[in-house]
């Protein structure tokens, strides 16, 4: 790993515009990435996840502005860079997979002149060369008979195939960064682990770093080194991945983690035993308070939770950061 | 612009645990009934507003006039060709009838010839596209050539012949309107029960017991009723220009006053009276456009999933 | 065993013709499925796209034409049924969908779609029926002025719980929830777990469960089958299926799905299925699962293994059963 991290947020904020002024959609987020890592968002649906991620890439749907903080991609500041600019490292250095690679891809162009697409406009590499390079990706995503699916449209082609094209496509000019949204929601449970591994796989050899972005923390687990967990626009955990797995300082991770009836084999379940739920649910878009924003919902909450705003992400332990007045404590013993 | 994720009312949920038991929790505004919520969505905007404001127009004069101008619109009022402003307001035609009592007797033939003959179309499209789409199979392929067939004949030529054949009256002239304007109707009605015929909805109504004329009128037909309305707003509108067009072509039914049949009585003399042909035609322009505006804000306003548009 | 389960469903067929030319294609969607559940029982079936389950939950709600088979509710065979025969046997069965944005008409309000299935169904004054949804409402955690709002103002695990109270207004005894907490965020997917844990509870409700999450499936179910092309390959109770089951597939979903880590790790190289479920048209005629068994011998391309029982209401479809050990999963 390199110690000069591919991509930066600092202190970012985005807004939407509406008719009753701008509201707020990520509030003072900051994370980064290193080379070769990879760093998980998650949260529930309209955290902002998702925003994050097309704030990075200048794809921010319309009414939608940056509107506070700077995007740091190897040292230059995207927030302040000119829209060519944006646009000539917009699947060239940095690029981005979807969660439905059906809408995603293109319908009336066979996947190899998509994949070559990429390549012939960022790399100025002739139509030869660029068909070349294609194959050579198509094989490297681990599509069988890759020669013959070069020429295949993407209706001809699985969910999981279709995923892997979107890869090819995303990596096919070797990007510094890879923005992964939801990128195996739609795939059938042992695809999704197949594509995670070839994910995995990928970035070793290209050392590309990954935002990958999700709502299920168990999910990513193997994949990402950090996590930041996001509520309602701000973050409210961070750090590393294991750690925060093992022992969530935030009562809003702590209640995700549980709340998700994960896989336990051998243990034998008791009947109609209930999960441990999180009442109620996220504030929507313009109603958040200034106050923490989980605090409806939070069974440890204090009376300062009520009367102070919500606080900075602050340090409690070597790789771990937390927003809360009342955090769950670290067990020193296991 | 971009819709505003789910306004969602977090205090209707009661509480957890237990879930028996809801809290009290704030009344909610308790909305007023469709009809009336899609009353006020319509008025809200600027095109519906302007829409409703000129066919209302248009109505009034329809009903009023005749009591304003009790007289017949046929009978001489004055000189040929008087200007607007000299005698009458606007002047009169080549035999010196009043156009005003024309336009306000006209009002009442033209809007009733396309508000019969878009029913008609609205009627005979909608039966049909419906079955198509709802049933499909053999029924559905039949009833889809019986359209196309239809489709195929000029339109004017068509309704010229039944006109010719039935007799000039505005009856005929009515029916001819809407037998040849259905098919696009049926084939947009038809694509919209393909389509809502298989979500969810409709296989959950199924499973909760509905049986196929339920399906058909109360749970797909409101869903498909949208563009269905617009074509039909604009169906009246298309009426109106036909009726124009065929007594433009004296086709029309020579013995009640319309603005159509202005035109044509009038047509030879528009370079010289231009009053004449382009006061008809400017009431005829003015209420097809009413009723266009009226059909896109309606579209608008009947659909609720659009009314939280920042 | 021998009294008549709530639903029995017996050698359940359903194909459809895809396309007649060039050739004659057939969606072999259910192929010879057969289980059974007993009152105020939760069975699971699990499977990826493709697999039937779905379908076959359409098939149990009489919403798709059956080829061949029998689905006997208390005894009763309801596949020739129609009329008013139909509709006593639908008080009993109701369905949730996966998508409660899709499965809610846009243009009634709650109370009306809560009404709907009692209107449709039986035969009660305006009264009886406002009671009984407001009754609904507060059973499944709304308020009762819920009843008068359009379904796009409510959040999508509001809208499931609006869905939940239409199923129920009929006193179901079974409720088939196909995908019914997959389009939801996980925190609202507990909630509505737990919804239907306790319905479950209070109303002796069976449900019939359709998953692709096989946590949610041993968190939920009495009993479990998975379904592959349209075929059930294995089928156990909850405690049997989770400690030791016996079908390669099998395994591979568990792999797929045990929590990050190392012994998810060290299972995956040899026991994730590889590539994808080919197509349900024309399966082929060995076991269905032969191209992405990682334990496929010649025998299983030719010959399509039955169902045979291994141990108390544990049945697996392998020629191998006997000859490779599960592995290890905890």
């Amino acid at each position: 790993m390199s110690s000069d991290p591919v991509l930066v947020l600092d202190d970012l904020s985005i807004a939407l515009a509406t008719i009753s002024g701008e509201v707020p959609v990520v509030e003072h987020l900051s994370f980064s990435v290193a080379q070769g890592s990879t760093i998980a968002l998650v949260g529930e649906s309209g955290c902002g996840k998702s925003m994050t991620a097309l704030a990075i890439m200048n794809l921010l749907p319309q009414g939608f502005r940056c509107s506070g903080g700077r995007i740091l991609f190897e040292g230059e500041d995207l927030v302040a860079a000119t829209p060519s600019r944006r646009r000539a490292l917009r699947g060239n250095r940095m690029s981005m997979i979807f969660q439905e690679p059906m809408t995603a891809l293109n319908p009336v162009f066979t996947v190899g002149e998509q994949i070559a697409e990429a390549l012939r406009a960022h790399q100025n590499l002739g139509r030869r060369a660029a068909a070349a390079r294609a194959l050579d990706m198509l094989r490297a995503v681990q599509i069988p008979a890759a020669e013959n699916r070069i020429k295949a449209y993407p209706h001809q082609l699985s969910g999981g195939m279709r995923q892997r094209v979107m890869i090819a496509i995303a990596l096919a000019c070797r990007p510094k960064l890879l923005i992964a949204d939801e990128p195996t929601t739609a795939l059938d449970v042992t695809v999704q682990a197949q594509v995670f591994d070839l994910l995995a796989r990928l970035q070793e050899e290209m050392s590309t770093a990954i935002i990958l972005i999700t709502h299920d923390l168990g999910a990513v687990a193997d994949i990402a080194d950090d996590v930041a967990v996001l509520y309602a626009g701000r973050c409210i955990e961070q750090g590393a991945t294991r750690v925060v797995m093992e022992q969530p300082l935030h009562p809003y991770t702590a209640g995700l983690m549980v709340c998700v009836p994960h896989l336990q084999p051998g243990v034998m379940a008791a009947r109609h035993r209930l999960l441990a739920e999180i009442p109620g649910m996220v504030p929507p878009l313009g109603q958040r308070p200034t106050i923490c924003a989980f605090s409806d919902r939070c069974t440890r909450v204090g009376n300062d939770c009520l009367s102070e705003p919500q606080p900075p992400l602050f340090t409690l332990a070597p790789t771990q950061a937390v927003a809360c007045l009342h955090p769950l404590q670290r067990e020193t013993t296991a | 612009m971009t819709m505003i994720p789910m306004p969602a009312h977090p205090e209707m949920l009661g509480p957890a645990n237990p879930p028996h038991a809801p809290g009290p929790s704030p009344p909610l505004p308790s909305p007023a009934s469709p009809a009336a919520e899609i009353a006020t969505r319509l008025l809200r905007r600027p095109t519906g507003l302007a829409g409703v404001l000129i066919i209302t127009g248009f109505l009034l004069a329809a009903f009023a006039g005749p009591h304003l101008y009790p007289g017949d619109p046929f009978d001489v009022a004055g000189l040929p060709f008087s200007p607007p402003g000299e005698d009458l307001v606007l002047g009169t035609d080549y035999l010196g009838r009043d156009i005003l009592a024309g336009l306000l007797h006209g009002a009442r033939a033209t809007l009733t010839v396309g508000a019969i003959a878009a029913l008609i179309t609205l009627v005979i499209g909608v039966a049909i596209g419906a079955l198509a789409g709802y049933f499909g199979g053999a029924l559905g392929t039949a009833l889809m050539k019986i359209t196309e067939f239809f489709q195929v004949l000029p339109t004017l030529l068509f309704a010229m012949v039944l006109v010719s054949l039935f007799g000039q009256t505005l009856t005929v002239v009515t029916l001819s309107i809407g037998i040849v304007s259905w098919p696009p109707v049926a084939r947009l009605t038809r694509a919209e029960f393909l389509r809502i015929r298989g979500l969810d909805f409709v296989k959950a109504a199924r499973a909760a017991g509905a049986g196929a004329p339920y399906l058909i009128l109360r749970v797909i037909l409101p869903n498909a009723a949208p563009p269905i309305i617009v074509a039909a707003t604009l169906a009246v509108g298309t009426a109106i220009l036909f009726e124009g067009g065929l007594s433009f072509l004296g086709l029309g039914d020579p013995n009640v006053m319309s603005w159509g049949l202005m035109i044509g009585q009038n047509r030879a003399y528009a370079l010289d009276a231009w009053w004449t042909v382009a006061l008809p035609g400017a009431a005829i322009f003015i209420a097809v456009l009413g009723v266009s505006l009226l059909g896109d804000a309606f579209n608008d306003a009947i659909n609720p999933r659009l009314r939280r548009r920042t | 065993m021998s009294a008549p389960a709530l639903l029995e469903v017996d050698g359940l067929f359903v194909h459809f013709e895809a396309s007649r030319r060039p050739k004659p294609a057939v969606v072999h969607a259910v192929d010879g499925v057969s289980f059974r559940i007993p009152r105020g029982t939760t069975f699971g079936i699990v499977g990826e796209s493709g697999s039937g389950k779905s379908t076959t939950a359409q098939a149990v709600m009489r919403l798709v034409p059956t080829t061949a088979g029998a689905i006997r509710l208390d005894g009763r065979n309801i596949i020739d049924l129609n009329g008013v025969a139909l509709h006593e046997v639908r008080k009993s069965l109701q369905m949730i969908f996966q998508d409660p944005f899709s499965s809610l008409d846009p243009r009634r309000r709650a109370g009306n779609l809560i009404a709907e299935p009692i209107r449709l169904l039986e035969h009660r004054s305006k009264d009886e029926t406002a009671a009984r949804v407001d009754e609904l409402l507060a059973a499944v955690g709304l308020q009762p002025s819920a009843a008068s709002l359009f379904p796009h103002q409510f959040s999508g695990g509001q809208r499931q719980r609006l869905c939940i109270a239409r199923a129920l207004a009929t006193a179901p005894a079974l409720i088939v929830c196909d995908e019914a907490v997959s389009a939801l965020d996980v925190a609202i997917q507990a909630q509505i777990l737990n919804l239907l844990l306790r319905l479950q509870a209070e109303r002796g409700l069976a449900y019939l469960f359709i998953s692709h999450d096989l946590g949610v499936v041993q968190h939920m179910c009495d009993e479990i089958a998975v379904m592959y092309l349209g075929q059930i390959i294995e089928q156990a109770p909850n405690s049997a299926f989770f400690s030791r089951p016996h079908h390669p597939y099998t395994w591979s979903l568990m792999t797929a799905a045990l929590p990050a880590g190392p012994l998810r790790q060290s299972l995956k190289k040899s026991y994730l299925a590889t590539g994808e479920p080919p197509s349900p048209i024309n399966p082929p005629n060995g076991c269905r699962f032969a191209s992405r068994c990682p334990f496929v011998v010649t025998r299983c391309r030719e010959e399509a293994p039955e169902l045979v029982a291994i141990g108390t209401g544990h049945w697996v479809a392998c020629h191998r059963h006997d000859e490779i050990d599960p592995p290890v999963f905890a």
